[in-house]
């Protein structure tokens, strides 16, 4: 485990205004490897961006260090940090009139001479990180021109072609439709496998999260940051530090997030896959208990219940609604 | 196949072919703007007159030579110095509405003559007997300006964020144009109507000596812009990201405010505030050559801003009569239809 990328060691870091200091991470510690995909997740507030910006090296830490390959990051100036480290930001403005060539180009910026001219290792950069994101077909087009998730893939290759060991994003998938986040996600992973960078990705779309990423880090408040294989921490049932409260929980079986409050209890039979979403509809109607069982059945799709037979899951739920259950 | 071959070849030379286009609309301005005037001299006999030496009569070797090239090469150098500030403040403020005064600059250098022109009436004194050399008001509008710059620098200094430089410029100018007004209403007819005449801007007057220092102070303006191309075009995505990759905006920040500092404080000691250019210039180039690259972008924006002050200078001359509007007038009286024009055509906000 030599290898690590970032390693943060007791790591402090809060703001000052004034007299007051208010910390808000406190003795955190994480190791990022190459090679690896590791999402952050944890609730509003509780200190992801600061954590982010420590290990940017934007933030001074109060106390603790972060090691970036093996040198405190403190002591990189901001040019050698630029070609250690890339970031992905939530920063939504950029010049229309720029096209997704100069974008990702722009990620040479730290390699180039004083005049930004590309050289033919930085043009084959470029190459490469728009093949990697699979935009070539988009080199020519304006930003104000192409759709959220061409942008934001054009976004990667830019911090790709800049060539660090380290790939920070802050949230990639925010405002994005279901398959640009699916297709994000696993291209992310994609990368850190092929080219063996060590990517961080903050974000809150847990199911896309289990699916990707080789490390989960939870960070809740006033809790340390929990790190380890995202399976695990399904199975010790650490993963429900994300919701403090009693009102949801992490159901193993299917994983995902769940109310809490099911006291309602169905007698249905059937397979199993069927079985959850009756239920499901049946809770979210309000319809509270049934006396009788439900029967639910493959082809075609019926359900039985008392005698009447129900084409589907909607004509049962107005079914019950209208008995007054 | 070889119809995509000159597609491509074109697509790729196009900024070239354009920044040349314009080269040669510069020449063209600057001969149409040196013929016409009171007199009207030919092109021709003015390039013969350069060249070899021989006047068709000595007055017009005079009026060309004294007056109305020193005139056209201060219409260049003050739409090459403006049109470039405007740039630079444009892109490190994120900001479409940013141009050269917004850091107080023009209000100080005002300020500065203001005292110099005022308060002498103001306070009951003659302090020049009425006439007031141009080295006189060159040297008080670079003070003031030089004055509200640093005050400026001071806060910027302090506050690490661009956008409250921004306001804290704003809020400068305003308080410098107050006491501006406060002298005005104090002041005489006489040293008012000369103040208010200095603050509609006038491109002539300035003789060779004070063309070859605003040569000069433009040229080491502009040596930061050069410095720092590529941190313009990192600043393109905004502070956070120019920082990761290896850019210092607080250093750009300086370099901006000593280059803009320069180029718009001189120019508006020497020839008044010239309103307009340093804001529209910089939309006019992104939208003619449709690049954000400051590569291409600030030899554009020198360019079009010389041809647009040369122009707008011809026509401020009234050709034919002895008469001239006051340049600030033209400036914005020509370039505002062009640039709403031009905004109507295309979707302005998204090409900044």
């Amino acid at each position: 485990m030599g290898k690590a990328a970032v390693i943060g060691k007791d790591l402090s870091v809060g703001y000052t205004k004034g007299k007051l200091k208010k910390e808000i991470l406190h003795e955190l510690n994480f190791t990022l490897f190459p090679g690896e995909m590791t999402c952050l997740l944890g609730p509003n507030g509780v200190g992801k961006s600061t954590l982010v910006k420590a290990i940017l090296g934007q933030l001074k830490p109060w106390s603790g260090s972060v090691h970036l390959s093996g040198k405190e990051i403190e002591t990189y100036s901001n040019e050698e940090l630029s070609k250690e480290l890339s970031v992905v930001l939530t920063e939504p403005f950029l010049p229309g009139n720029m096209t997704v060539g100069q974008l990702v180009a722009m990620g040479r910026i730290p390699h180039t001479s004083w005049t930004g001219k590309l050289a033919e290792v930085d043009l084959q950069a470029v190459e490469s990180a728009l093949e990697a994101t699979k935009i070539t077909y988009l080199k020519d087009e304006r930003l104000g021109e192409i759709s959220d998730g061409q942008r934001q893939k054009a976004m990667i290759a830019r911090a790709l072609a800049q060539d660090g060991k380290v790939m920070v994003l802050d949230e990639p998938t925010a405002h994005l439709d279901l398959v640009n986040r699916f297709d994000i996600m696993h291209l992310l992973h994609d990368i850190s496998k092929k080219q063996q960078k060590a990517i961080l990705v903050v974000t809150h779309d847990l199911e896309i999260a289990l699916e990707t990423a080789d490390k989960f880090w939870l960070l809740t408040c006033g809790l340390p940051m929990i790190s380890g294989l995202p399976e695990d921490l399904v199975i010790s049932g650490e993963i429900n530090q994300l919701l403090p409260d009693d009102r949801f929980h992490f159901n193993k079986d299917r994983g995902r997030i769940e109310s809490t409050i099911s006291e309602f209890k169905f007698d249905i039979s059937g397979p199993p896959e069927m079985v959850q979403w009756v239920k499901n509809a049946l809770q979210k109607s309000g319809v509270s208990a049934l006396d009788s069982s439900i029967r639910v059945v493959v082809d075609p799709f019926s359900i039985a219940y008392k005698g009447q037979i129900y084409r589907s899951v909607g004509e049962f739920v107005e079914g019950m609604k209208s008995r007054g259950c | 196949m070889s119809c995509i071959f000159i597609n491509n070849s074109m697509k790729k030379n196009r900024p070239i072919i354009l920044l040349s286009v314009a080269l040669i609309l510069l020449v063209l301005s600057f001969l149409l703007n040196v013929s016409l005037g009171s007199v009207s001299i030919s092109p021709g006999e003015i390039l013969n007159g350069i060249f070899t030496g021989e006047w068709a009569k000595a007055s017009r070797e005079q009026i060309i030579l004294n007056y109305r090239v020193p005139k056209a090469l201060v219409a260049i150098l003050a739409g090459i110095g403006l049109s470039i500030s405007g740039l630079q403040m444009q892109t490190f403020f994120r900001n479409p509405l940013a141009g050269p005064f917004v850091l107080g600059i023009s209000s100080g250098a005002g300020l500065g003559v203001a005292i110099l022109m005022l308060s002498g009436s103001a306070f009951g004194l003659v302090a020049f007997g009425g006439a007031i050399n141009p080295w006189a008001i060159a040297i008080a509008g670079t003070l003031g300006a030089s004055l509200v710059l640093v005050s400026v620098s001071l806060v910027a200094w302090r506050v690490r964020d661009s956008m409250t430089l921004l306001i804290v410029g704003l809020m400068f100018g305003s308080a410098v144009s107050s006491v501006i007004s406060v002298l005005s209403y104090f002041s005489g007819a006489e040293a008012l109507k000369l103040f208010t005449i200095w603050s509609m801007g006038s491109l002539g007057g300035l003789v060779w000596d004070q063309v070859w220092v605003l040569i000069l102070v433009i040229m080491i303006g502009i040596i930061p812009v050069i410095a720092s191309v590529k941190s313009y075009n990192g600043m393109l995505l905004g502070e956070s990201y120019a920082k990761s990759m290896g850019i210092n905006p607080d250093r750009l920040r300086w370099l901006m405010i000593l280059s803009t500092g320069l180029l718009a404080g001189c120019i508006t000691a020497f020839c008044g505030p010239i309103a307009f250019v340093g804001i529209a210039v910089p939309h006019v180039a992104r939208m003619i050559w449709r690049t954000s690259d400051h590569r291409l972008l600030f030899p554009a924006t020198a360019i079009l801003g010389a041809i647009l002050l040369l122009l707008c200078d011809a026509v401020a001359q009234l050709p034919g009569s002895a008469q001239t509007l006051p340049i600030n007038a033209v400036t914005s009286l020509v370039g505002a239809p062009i640039v709403i024009s031009l905004v109507l055509k295309k979707n302005f906000s998204k090409e900044f």
